[in-house]
């Protein structure tokens, strides 16, 4: 049995710090400001509904101004975040694995290697056809957690990357 | 039955009707009984209910029976299965057919069980598992154990033809018990557990017990109560202290109690066999099970023992297999093995395996989490107690405080990680002492995770996944948690292995 244990140096190996991530496509913002917005109208009409049908009581008046009050303030501080949010979706594809980082207050960034790769899907609901934009899930075999799931990728680019990919997986066999 | 290749549409055995029916009448009382209850009460009272008389009701349960029995009679009739080539077919079902078609290539593992019903009249039940969905699980309910036997060698052996060209077949076949474990030593195993949870689990039963008959335990010891309350006011702290102890060493003992039992039942003549291709563990008392590994399915291994068990000399080791379900993950599980028993079962699920390479700790950081953990805990934990049973509760803090500070001295000395050339090895473990294992072309893929807090302290963790586990590699510094994460993406792009 021949047995090497030679040292791999840092630098030898293909760094994921070095790598240039591609952000998604800003329209993809529109999709999430509007699933944002519909939210917040409905616990604003939620509260006003609240507000309508407790009005014969009247110390519940002042409840629920706070309400309101305290709901605005979640409301503008999630939308902030969630921009924020949105800026760190960042993906790439390298010759061996695809890298898609998300997440503002716990950032992750999963890779996947290709040859790891069960099956690809692209799916587009009827807003992001609208914006030209389209969603890659790439399934792996392993746990939840390494199943990639990149949104809003522009229509052709995410056409071309699946391409790619099942090209790589055919070629494998 | 005598056909040896099963390349004939073959029916299991006629024991298997009753098996089935046995299957089929357990289902249909669990279903039912809410509504046959009234009528069997009835029916020992000897009334009628609802103008039938127990004659018909006895008629109709006859009546039921019998189409019980038939329909197992016609399952059975219409369960026939047989192997090709490449494949293994199924047919079944009454009036609605159905076919099922497995690819060998794509059976992930075949088990032989056998129920109480079934060791009574000798079959066993072959189980074929699949990777994806469960609804491919098959399960053929009787089989005499020979044939399900031959069935399982040649599932198996084709099976693997694809995989493993290279392996020769050997003609021999060598069946050498490798270990077997004694009485003695799955009473040690049971006794030196971790019994935290099975504490915790009768705590809660019998906390909920008590809420339930505590109305009907205050009606009959309310004058008793009245009686002797001047006289108890005085000894009450006392009395307080020494109920608690009481019920404390009564949990106590049922916990270990509770933990012998469960390990006598589920690895009750708990055998490893070696034969020449894979290796099998057969275990159980009232559900005998019978599995077999085989080291290319692998996809992580765990160590597990702690002080006690350490120093009695028994390991448990846990092999996971590639999308098996919970369930039957611990099944895997082998237990009261001795140290030098495991390092040659190591040697032989994961030939190569050497525990090299630099230990690496996590940052201290860790501590800080853990503790973290232990004061949201131990504020919940006290509030509860403060709740239920008032401030009296509070001296309980005296011991869980020690407890605490041990959990976090524990939790960070147990953490370690080990990257060598083709395994990853990650210790955990606070009461018990968990090493991971997990050859690196094993890995779906890696995570990199760091929270915004972790980002100023240049912290993060990786989490590596495989298809039967997730293993986090725990706050490191983010140049070695770059290094893991670039250093695995190579070793799984550049080996070419399959994972399985």
């Amino acid at each position: 049995m021949s047995f090497s244990n030679l040292q791999i140096h840092d630098i030898d190996l293909p760094n994921i710090e070095t790598l240039v991530l591609k952000p998604i496509s800003k329209s993809y913002f529109k999709i999430i400001a509007l699933n944002k917005l519909a939210i917040y109208l409905g616990l604003f009409s939620l509260t006003f509904v609240i507000k309508f049908i407790l009005v014969v009581k009247e110390d519940l008046e002042f409840n629920t101004s706070i309400l309101a009050t305290v709901l605005l303030i979640f409301c503008l501080v999630n939308f902030i975040l969630s921009i924020l949010a949105f800026k760190k979706q960042k993906y790439a594809i390298r010759e061996q694995d695809v890298i898609y980082s998300k997440g503002l207050i716990v950032h992750t960034i999963i890779t996947v290697p290709i040859s790891r790769i069960q099956h690809v899907e692209e799916s587009r609901s009827w807003l992001s056809q609208y914006l030209g934009l389209s969603t890659l899930k790439i399934f792996t075999a392993g746990e939840a957690g390494s199943d990639l799931n990149i949104k809003g990728l522009p229509h052709l680019e995410a056409k071309q990357i699946k391409q790619i990919i099942s090209e790589k997986l055919n070629g494998r066999h | 039955m005598e056909d040896t290749n099963f390349s004939k549409p073959t029916r299991q055995s006629t024991k298997g009707i009753i098996v089935i029916f046995a299957f089929n009448t357990i289902k249909f009382v669990k279903r039912y009984a809410v509504l046959l209850l009234p009528f069997g009460v009835s029916l020992i009272q000897q009334k009628s209910f609802a103008r039938i008389t127990p004659l018909i009701m006895v008629l109709t349960l006859v009546c039921l029976v019998l189409v019980l029995l038939i329909s197992a009679v016609l399952k059975y009739i219409n369960f026939k299965f047989h192997l090709s080539q490449d494949d293994f077919y199924l047919a079944s079902g009454i009036i609605n057919k159905n076919v099922t078609v497995i690819p060998k290539s794509k059976i992930q593992n075949v088990y032989i069980k056998e129920n109480f019903l079934q060791q009574l009249i000798q079959v066993v039940s072959l189980k074929i598992e699949t990777a994806g969905d469960t609804i491919s699980e098959i399960e053929i309910n009787a089989l005499d154990k020979p044939t399900a036997l031959l069935l399982k060698k040649e599932l198996y052996n084709k099976a693997h033809v694809q995989y493993e060209e290279t392996i020769p077949k050997e003609k021999t076949e060598k069946h050498n018990v490798f270990f077997k474990v004694t009485a003695k030593r799955l009473l040690l195993e049971g006794l030196s557990q971790n019994h935290f949870k099975s504490f915790l689990l009768i705590i809660l039963f019998i906390f909920g017990l008590y809420n339930e008959f505590k109305e009907f335990l205050e009606v009959l010891e309310l004058e008793k109560q009245l009686n002797g309350f001047i006289n108890l006011e005085k000894n009450d702290f006392l009395n307080h202290v020494i109920t608690n102890v009481i019920i404390v060493i009564g949990v106590i003992f049922l916990s270990f109690l509770f933990s012998v039992v469960k390990t006598f039942i589920v690895n009750f003549n708990l055998e490893v066999v070696e034969n020449s291709k894979a290796i099998e563990i057969n275990k159980g008392l009232f559900n005998k099970l019978s599995l077999s590994l085989t080291p290319s399915r692998i996809q992580n291994l765990v160590i597990t023992t702690n002080r006690v068990k350490q120093y009695l000399g028994l390991h448990s080791l846990a092999v996971k297999q590639a999308m098996s379900s919970a369930k039957q993950q611990r099944n895997f599980q082998i237990v009261a093995l001795e140290k030098e028993q495991l390092s040659v079962l190591l040697s032989k699920l994961l030939p190569n395996y050497i525990r090299e390479g630099n230990i690496e700790k996590p940052q201290p950081y860790f501590m800080l989490i853990s503790a973290l953990k232990i004061v949201v805990f131990s504020v919940l934990l006290n509030s509860l107690a403060v709740f239920l049973f008032g401030n009296v509760m509070l001296w309980i803090n005296i011991i869980y405080m020690p407890l605490a500070i041990l959990y976090v001295y524990y939790a960070y000395k147990k953490a370690y990680y080990i990257i060598s050339q083709n395994f990853i090895t990650v210790g955990s473990g606070v009461v018990d002492t968990v090493t991971n294992i997990i050859e690196t072309h094993k890995i779906q893929g890696v995570i990199l995770k760091q929270t915004v807090f972790q980002q100023r302290r240049n912290i993060a963790s990786v989490v590596i996944i495989t298809a039967s586990k997730a293993v986090t590699i725990p706050y490191i510094s983010k140049s070695k948690a770059l290094f893991v994460y670039n250093f695995l993406l190579y070793k799984v792009e550049s080996q070419k292995k399959d994972w399985m």
